[in-house]
């Protein structure tokens, strides 16, 4: 089975390089994103550097769901047909594209990070524990979104349906890693924020896994 | 506004919307069974 | 049985109406403490509402019989309108007591994650056709959704830690006088009233709208092909 993830996760990404939807098309949303922001709430320099880190939180979490419903993930029809017919455990299935879109929300991020830093040259502060942190999210958002595209594959105009089904489930993410990076920056005890990270992650992974063969069947 | 005022506000929005909604599942019921036995 | 629930319903709810306004002004908070008489009850149906969806869900997978999911989905769609109302008087009690409509109270944003989520579930329920892929769909957010609640719930918590507004001018005052007690769980008890009636004809809804769309009923013998030939765009 791992066999079966591995070579999913593989034919995920090579998918997504002959798209490029994430590079073309996602990560430039983002960047979008974070330019337009100061227009609307004025380029005050100490109030971009406060509010970039949770700014660039809230948009790794709006629009890294979109990355995780793109074209290329395994829950689109023909893939999911061709992979029933061959067999493949739905668990495994749901392993390979919640890892493909997590090396991509990582992808992300990164991007998206070095933007904000540029335009709203926040204080930043711990980037070992952010090493940390930002992978959690990821991970989390990853899964989440894989599940979301399962539960919403197949119906038409799909659209925003799964992001709002992301979005609420999401808080804890966020909460977790805005609080983080700003506990960071104040010295002040980030453990707990750690601890709502892998909570989510763990309970995600159980529930992905365990739900991926009744959303098989429907 | 008086608190009174606040007071028949929410009594207002709760009571009515209730009242609303049961008129409109009413309403629902009626509809899907009428469709169902002009079928 | 339904229509004796029904008329309780009524007659309780009226009771607790005028009990509210009768009994005395709270000490603190003045006549403002009545609106707690419709926001308590409309918040905790919020959240039972919510785990009833729960139970449906989870019984729905268990079991394979669609009327636990005519429980979960019925119960959303009464738990969102009670949830909508106890945002709404909260806000509404909010504004003479802080001045603000919203304030980031832990329990507030808590409330509207939940609303957000219930809307989520509905948007889903309403998307998809076919009474069994829209019942396993709708099970599995559930129950995910429901496992992320309590997470969302403590670091919502654990956020706002710092910020609580002042004790006595919380929307449940702890050291509450018993005449004021009594009307609140009078109440909270005529509401729950309510929602069970209204879960009920929800749910006699449900029925009637899955028959006409000749989904077989759980407890129904289906004769054979002939009587459910797949409809066309069934391939999915």
């Amino acid at each position: 089975m791992i066999h079966h993830v591995l070579v999913l996760v593989r034919s995920e990404l090579r998918n997504e390089r002959r798209s490029g939807e994430v590079a073309t098309v996602v990560i430039p949303f983002g960047a979008v994103a974070v330019l337009i922001i100061p227009m609307a709430v004025g380029i005050d320099r100490p109030l971009l550097s406060q509010i970039g880190p949770g700014l660039f939180w809230a948009i790794v979490l709006l629009f890294g769901i979109v990355v995780t419903q793109r074209q290329s993930g395994a829950a689109e029809r023909p893939q999911h047909d061709l992979l029933t017919l061959l067999g493949v455990d739905p668990a495994a299935r749901f392993a390979a594209t919640a890892i493909a879109s997590f090396v991509l929300l990582v992808a992300f991020e990164v991007a998206i990070g070095a933007i904000t830093m540029v335009l709203y040259d926040p204080v930043v502060i711990g980037w070992g524990w952010l090493a940390v942190v930002l992978p959690m999210v990821a991970a989390g958002l990853a899964m989440i979104g894989t599940i979301a595209a399962s539960v919403t594959s197949g119906l038409g105009g799909r659209g925003a349906l799964a992001p709002l089904l992301v979005a609420p489930i999401a808080i804890p993410l966020l909460l977790g890693a805005a609080q983080a990076t700003e506990g960071l920056r104040v010295g002040a005890g980030i453990l707990r924020w750690v601890l709502v990270l892998a909570v989510v992650d763990v309970l995600l992974a159980l529930t992905g896994v365990l739900t991926a063969r009744p959303l098989e069947e429907s | 506004m008086t608190d009174w005022g606040w007071v028949a506000f929410a009594y207002t929005l709760v009571y009515g919307t209730l009242i609303g909604y049961v008129t409109s599942l009413v309403m629902r019921t009626r509809r899907a069974n009428g469709e169902a036995t002009r079928r | 049985m339904k229509r004796t629930i029904e008329v309780a319903a009524v007659g309780s709810v009226l009771i607790a109406c005028v009990a509210g306004l009768a009994v005395p002004p709270d000490s603190v908070q003045g006549d403002l403490q009545r609106i707690m008489y419709v926001h308590v009850p409309s918040a905790w149906l919020a959240y039972l509402a919510f785990g009833i969806t729960l139970i449906g869900s989870v019984g729905y997978l268990v079991t394979d019989k669609l009327r636990w999911d005519r429980l979960a989905g019925s119960s959303a769609e009464v738990g969102v309108v009670f949830t909508g109302l106890a945002l709404a008087t909260g806000s509404i009690w909010g504004k003479p007591v802080w001045g603000v409509w919203w304030t980031w109270d832990a329990r507030l944003v808590l409330t509207a994650a939940m609303f957000f989520v219930y809307l989520a579930y509905l948007a889903l329920r309403r998307s998809v056709d076919g009474a069994e892929r829209r019942a396993q769909r709708s099970a599995i957010f559930g129950i995910v959704a429901a496992l992320q609640i309590p997470v969302v719930h403590f670091s919502v918590i654990w956020w706002r830690g710092l910020h609580q507004p002042p004790t006595i001018l919380r929307p449940d005052n702890p050291q509450i006088d018993p005449p004021l007690l009594f009307a609140l769980l009078l109440a909270v008890f005529a509401f729950t009233l309510v929602y069970v009636a209204l879960l009920n004809r929800r749910i006699d809804l449900a029925v009637a709208e899955d028959l006409l769309t000749d989904a077989p009923r759980a407890d129904e013998h289906v004769a054979g092909a002939a009587v459910t030939a797949p409809q066309l765009g069934d391939w999915r």
